[in-house]
Order: structure tokens, then sequence, then C-alpha cells
């Protein structure tokens, strides 16, 4: 699917609303992030519906707008509501929004979800940061390459960026927040995984699930932007009772728990770039 | 009538009547590392794919796209010299069409060829690995309603690639003074190469190489009954941990494969002329 024309003239249509607003950083405002969209100064929203030919978030807890403004001394674009390829989408429209932002210039960004804990030492609430990633969604640079974003081969070796990993280790030390460091998988829902799954994740060497995130980091990295990742553990897969459910309001709870400590994080971090 | 076979139909009909009513015998993928085995075929007709009905042309870097239809090792076959990769936007009927239509044209046999990226902790760059078995990740391309006249509904799995092939190869591998590895090749869409924890999961999971093509064709030749030889080149090695400025490339990877491709091209000679 040719998605060019529509990056193209939402990226025009995002520059003429910010003036000579040069946003360098992007977020993905995910589970967890919320509030640090609210220490954006003097944001510009933008609505995704105010956009031509713009893919539109339903899901739930994400509202749809960009936000551009500055946080932490820098101009960033922040996403309030991502794209997921649950919701029907094609994988190459859930992207649509990473390739306007480096359009817009970014070099950096910065995305967070909820993730299912695989690890059986994860806890509720946990901060993980993503030192890599499986992917087991619809890899969204199928179709003919857009040479004047990226290689038609991508490496991977290495999605997320080392040097803003050890920066999230030093400020997490020290604020006093515990970090775990993992493996991200992601497949696309939207059912929860079963304990059967969970099993085939934990074997084949993730800590974490979810159904997002992969698809935007692979974009971002065929083009050449550094990426910083981390997932809030929002519920775990080891010894459920026999009545346990997994139930989207106590995630969207534990995710709102650890937000605080999160979205201060993210702040310091971007302001030591 | 369903248009799939409809389009088969058309191309082969075009292809034939380039031919001279010469009936291959053998199908040849000329993948990575393969295309200088395209020089080799005498007496040759060249058919580019933009002049059959219904053929797209393949988009992937170092990938011409013909038929050549000519003899090598002293039988008829019929080569093709660039495939159509998932990876690319087609759909699996388009990356499977040139199987259906080289089966449409007689052939009973099918050599295919990959650059591949080992997972296998012992392999390295140059190896050559006779494909045992696979693991598909890619979309079956035999979903949609069965094409009776093509085979089964439910096609068996259990022997993918011909044992009695695999044996002539090593045979003629150790006649010339070297060896082949042979192991699982797992195929998955691409276009990104893997990530480590991706490489950990296929080798978790009991895959030597991994690659992003071969499969869907592989698939379609056994439903309709042909038999399959494949040979992957190692064209990159996985390690436990990546060196700190370690890139995976597409250029390190073309290089690697024409490097390997002469014992290759050796190996399927010698295969042809045994048929």
């Amino acid at each position: 699917m040719d998605t060019r024309k529509s990056i193209y003239s939402a990226a025009e249509f995002v520059k003429s609303r910010i003036g000579d607003l040069t946003p360098e950083i992007g977020i993905v405002l995910g589970s967890g992030l919320g509030k640090l969209g609210g220490l954006i100064e003097d944001p510009i929203v933008i609505p995704y519906s105010a956009i031509p030919d713009f893919p539109q978030s339903t899901a739930q807890g994400h509202a749809g707008n960009f936000l551009v403004g500055h946080l932490s001394g820098r101009t960033v674009i922040a996403m309030q509501g991502r794209i997921h390829y649950y919701e029907g989408y094609a994988i190459q429209q859930t992207v649509i929004p990473i390739r306007v932002m480096k359009l817009l210039g970014i070099k950096y960004l910065f995305v967070s979800n909820a993730a299912g804990g695989s690890n059986p030492a994860y806890k509720v609430g946990d901060l993980m940061i993503i030192r890599d990633h499986i992917n087991l969604l619809p890899n969204p640079l199928i179709g003919p390459n857009m040479d004047e974003f990226g290689p038609r081969f991508p490496d991977m070796t290495r999605p997320y960026d080392l040097g803003l990993i050890r920066l999230a280790k030093e400020v997490a030390a020290e604020q006093g927040v515990d970090l775990r460091e993992g493996v991200y998988i992601s497949c696309t829902g939207p059912t929860f995984e079963t304990p059967g799954e969970y099993r085939f994740f934990r074997t084949i060497g993730a800590d974490a699930v979810g159904m997002s995130t992969t698809p935007e980091v692979i974009v971002a990295r065929h083009s050449g932007i550094a990426v910083f990742g981390m997932s809030v553990i929002t519920d775990v897969a080891t010894d459920n009772p026999d009545d346990y459910v997994t139930d989207h309001l106590d995630i969207i709870k534990a995710a709102d728990a650890a937000a605080d400590k999160m979205s201060r994080l993210f702040a310091t971090i971007i302001s030591r770039l | 009538m369903d248009t799939r076979i409809e389009t088969i139909e058309k191309a082969a009909g075009y292809i034939k009547s380039r031919l001279d009513g010469r009936e291959p015998i053998a199908g040849i993928i000329l993948g990575s590392g393969l295309s200088s085995l395209a020089d080799e075929i005498a007496d040759r007709t060249v058919i580019p794919y933009q002049d059959i009905p219904g053929f797209p042309v393949s988009t992937a870097p170092g990938h011409k796209s013909n038929f050549i239809v000519g003899t090598l090792g002293g039988r008829c076959v019929v080569a093709m010299q660039g495939r159509f990769h998932y990876y690319e936007g087609y759909g699996m009927d388009t990356v499977t069409l040139p199987v259906r239509v080289m089966k449409k044209l007689g052939i009973r046999y099918l050599f295919v060829s990959n650059a591949a990226g080992g997972v296998n902790l012992d392999y390295h760059v140059g190896d050559l690995m006779v494909i045992r078995d696979h693991i598909n990740l890619l979309p079956n391309p035999l979903i949609g309603p069965n094409m009776d006249e093509f085979g089964p509904r439910f096609p068996d799995m259990t022997r993918p690639y011909d044992l009695d092939l695999i044996r002539r190869a090593h045979e003629i591998a150790a006649k010339h003074g070297f060896t082949l590895r042979e192991g699982t090749y797992i195929g998955n869409t691409g276009p990104t190469y893997e990530t480590p924890s991706e490489y950990n999961y296929f080798r978790i999971i009991g895959a030597d190489a991994t690659g992003m093509s071969t499969i869907p064709e592989v698939i379609v030749a056994r439903h309709c009954g042909i038999s399959v030889f494949g040979m992957s080149v190692i064209t990159n090695e996985t390690k436990k941990e990546f060196a700190p400025d370690y890139v995976n490339d597409g250029l390190d990877v073309i290089a690697a494969a024409d490097k390997a491709a002469s014992r290759m091209v050796s190996i399927f000679r010698s295969l042809i002329e045994t048929l």
C-alpha cells in the first residue's frame, strides 16, 4: 500500500500549523506517559481528525492529537494516541505518524507502551527499558522501498540506542527508580495472551509482550532516527489463580500508577540530550 | 474460470510459443550466488518478464528479470533470473506465479538458491547449506480456494526437499573436495534484517539459516508434486554478542554470495547432469 501521498500532505499540514518550530524529538505517549504530554509548555494541539487523510486512533485511553511545544528546553512533537494494527489499519498506515515526524525533522524517538510481563521475575508496575525486540507483527516496510527515507534492507542489530539506554540508567539511578532491561515482543492482539502463548514468548527469549511499538521503531530506524523505548509492566503471566482475568481497566490502572516516575524519567533524559 | 489459473495459462502459453517445442525438465531459481549459472546455459532463449502477459517486474537489487530456456548439463532447463519477493509488496499468488508457470511448461524438478543469514553459531560467511527442511513464517501461498488441478487441499510437507537430490549433492561436493552444511531454513518477510533477539528466537526453535524467500516457491512446487533441491549461501554470521560497530549490510550480503558462487554453481550443474 502506497502511503507516500498521505505522509507528505500530513507533514505539510502540520508544518503550516507550527510556524517556525522545528521539533528535534518525537514522543509516542503510550500507556504510562500521558502525563508527560501535560509537561509540554504552550503546546500547539493538532487533532489527527484535522489532518487530511490521516489515520484516527480508536484505542481506549488514547486521545488523537499531535502536541508541539517545548519540553525540558527542547522542541518536541508528541503523539497523544497512536495507531494500532489491531484497530484494522494496514501496517503501513500505522506508521504514517512516524514518517511525518521524520519529515518535520526529529532526530530522536521516545516510545512507551503497556506490556505483559512474560519474564517470571517481573512484577506489575515494573518499568523495563526495551533493549531489543522480536517483531511478530507484519513488517511495516513491506512494499516498494521509500528510498528517500532509508535502504531496502535496514540493519536491526541495535534497534534501541545504546547511548540513550545508558543515559536512562544514569537518570533512573539518580531518581531512585529501579529499571528492568529486556526484550519486547509484539503480536497483533487484540486478544491478551493465553498461558500457552506466554510460555512460547518466554521460551523464545521475550521479557514483555504488547501490541504496538515495533512497527514504529522499525520505521524510525529505517530513516536513521535514534530510538529509546520503555514498557510499563501492567500484568504478569505467572502463577495466576484459576479465577484470574486479564482486564484492560486493570492495565490502565497499573500504567497510571507508574505514570509519575515514568514521565519524570523521560523529561530528565530529554533535558540531557 | 479461476482468474489465477487464467493468468498462469496465459503466461505459460506465451513462453511455450517461444520454445519451438522444447520442454524443460528442471526449473532453476537463480537466487543470490547462482547468477553466473545463467551464463552456462547453451542454445538459449531469453524471455524478459516484461514481455510475458500478467507478469510483474522484480524490484530487488541485483536481480534481473528474465526466463532463460536452454541446455545445461545435457538437459533442457528453464531458469529464472530474478524472483518476486513478498517484501516487495506482491501478493503470494504473484510471488509463486513463476513456479506454477514452470509446472505448466513441464518441469519435474525445481532448484532454488538464496542468500541467508547464519543462525547456527557454527556457520561462517561463505558456507553453503543444503536445505534439509524449513520453517515457514511467511504467509502460506496456498491460502485461498485450492487449485485442484495443481494439487491437494492439504499437501504433505514431511519431506519438502528431495532426499535423493540431497544425497547426490553431498557426493558431488565430496568429489569436488569441499563439504556442505545441511540445515533448516527459516523464512520471514523482511525487509528488515533480524534483531539479535530474533536470531536468538530462530536458533531456539531449530533454524540454522534465515532469509526472505524460497519457502513460498517450495510450498507451491511441492503442492504440484515437483521435486525440490535448495541451497543457501551464508552471507552473514550471528553472534551471541554483536560487536558495537557491527552492521548488517545489503552490499556485504551480495559480496559474500558472489564469493561462494563458483562452488555453488558447480554443485547445481553436476546435480542437473544426474537427472
